[in-house]
């Protein structure tokens, strides 16, 4: 008996080992946001195989470039902050309205019941990320902001700040809208348990409820490129809220969001 | 309201090793290059906010120690009261916080210590907390404030005072750390 108990904990203790152990080789081995990559590279990891570069050859005529993100359960946030702010520095209209709304976001989730406490630290330093990429007009200036923008969001202590932040709005979403987004969820789950377990915990994945949620609190359009093994030989193409004039380009594969940029 | 524990053993794994470094002297480092400036005092601004207005506003029931924590800001005992009206009612007891450098982003370590640990179906002998947001429901968005409401919401509503039904093999087998331990959380409604 004693040896079946001292097996089944080492047991645990390898699995958490193991776990940690993957999560240290991907921190080591990818950047939160990576360089800007030619698309093409995508059939690298699917070399032979015939309907992932189908796929892609199809998404080729559409996206040029695209950024990986850190597969950390984060990467939804991640990729949209980074993607939509980067639209943002060159977007001068744009960008005053998404400040107007970002600085008015923190009462309204005060508001809504989340404790202003915790709250004031995630805004202060999400507020401080937007606008140290704020749009100027001199000339090269844009490079330098997005230089900016893509060293903020490579800084652990500011990026996932701006993730948290972004969990809470999607929260506050939720909330305040529940009776709608109650249909989105599958199980026994309520609106309430559904926040506090798959939206505010960091590294939990995000899904169309999400998506879906985040888009509308920001007003902010996303397309979403989905490469999949699905018959047809094209991606499918999603936008959320739908009839959006989408600003953020993302390519989701199981489990995971890059960013994307259109030719 | 069963915690599958599972766990670990006494000694200290060799993996500890790998993964909870120490900190290293020279500033870490972020992937492009550039010094993580905020990440030390930021743990420590926001342990100071929340130490402040726990012991300017503490929620009914709780105390902070503030002595233990002048002594140490990374360990905070706090004491908590059972509500009147509950089983707990006019026992009192101690938990523990720790806290890392990661804090908030990794949740507290968290137990109860002391002489006396409550009798509760969610809390083992030797004072870990089998509680999903001290595990993986943590959200940065907590705090000591919310995690001591939560405990004392998991006291009140507690309607048979009886241990786990796993307390001895757990207690025997497990880590020093309840973090360490893969929870499987059931009920809630207990």
């Amino acid at each position: 008996m004693e040896t079946f108990k001292a097996n089944d904990a080492n047991r645990d203790e390898l699995i958490m080992q193991q776990q940690r152990e993957i999560e240290k080789e991907i921190s080591d081995s990818t950047p939160l946001v990576s360089d800007q990559l030619p698309l093409t590279c995508l059939k690298a990891e699917y070399n032979g195989d015939d309907i992932f570069t189908a796929k892609i050859q199809d998404l080729a005529k559409r996206y040029k470039y695209m950024r990986r993100t850190r597969p950390d359960g984060n990467c939804f946030f991640r990729a949209f902050a980074y993607s939509y702010l980067e639209y943002l520095t060159c977007n001068s209209h744009a960008y005053q309205e998404f400040l107007r709304l970002a600085e008015g976001s923190k009462d309204k989730l005060i508001e809504l019941g989340f404790p202003s406490f915790t709250l004031e630290d995630f805004h202060e330093t999400f507020m401080e990320v937007v606008k140290r990429v704020c749009p100027k007009s001199s000339a090269g200036a844009s490079e330098i902001v997005q230089t900016e923008l893509h060293k903020v969001f490579n800084e652990q202590g500011y990026s996932d700040y701006v993730v948290v932040y972004l969990r809470l709005i999607t929260s506050g979403q939720l909330q305040e809208d529940a009776n709608f987004y109650q249909n989105f969820i599958e199980g026994s789950f309520t609106i309430e348990e559904f926040r506090h377990q798959e939206v505010e915990p960091m590294y939990k994945e995000s899904d169309h409820i999400h998506i879906i949620a985040l888009c509308t609190a920001l007003s902010a359009g996303v397309r979403v490129e989905y490469l999949d093994r699905g018959e047809g030989g094209s991606v499918k193409t999603h936008d959320f809220p739908e009839g959006t004039d989408p600003k953020v380009f993302l390519i989701y594969r199981p489990g995971h969001y890059d960013i994307l940029y259109p030719i | 309201m069963l915690k599958l524990f599972k766990k670990s053993k006494e000694k200290i794994p060799k993996s500890e090793i790998i993964t909870e470094p120490k900190e290293p002297k020279t500033p870490p480092v972020s992937k492009c290059g550039k010094p993580l400036l905020l990440d030390n005092s930021r743990w420590e601004r926001r342990l100071h906010k929340e130490l402040m207005s726990l012991i300017k506003e503490p929620p009914p029931g709780v105390t902070v120690d503030t002595e233990s924590v002048q002594q140490n800001l990374s360990e905070w005992k706090i004491n908590i009261k059972g509500f009147e009206g509950t089983l707990y009612e006019g026992e009192d007891f101690q938990l523990l916080f720790k806290f890392n450098n990661k804090y908030p982003f990794d949740s507290p370590e968290v137990t109860f210590i002391g002489n006396n640990i409550p009798v509760h179906p969610h809390v083992y002998s030797n004072g870990h907390i089998c509680l999903s947001i001290l595990t993986e429901d943590w959200s940065p968005a907590l705090s000591v404030q919310s995690v001591c409401l939560s405990i004392a919401s998991m006291l009140s509503s507690c309607r048979e005072k009886k241990r786990p039904p796993d307390n001895t093999l757990y207690v025997k087998t497990c880590n020093k750390n309840p973090k360490k331990t893969k929870w499987w959380y059931h009920d809630d409604s207990v």
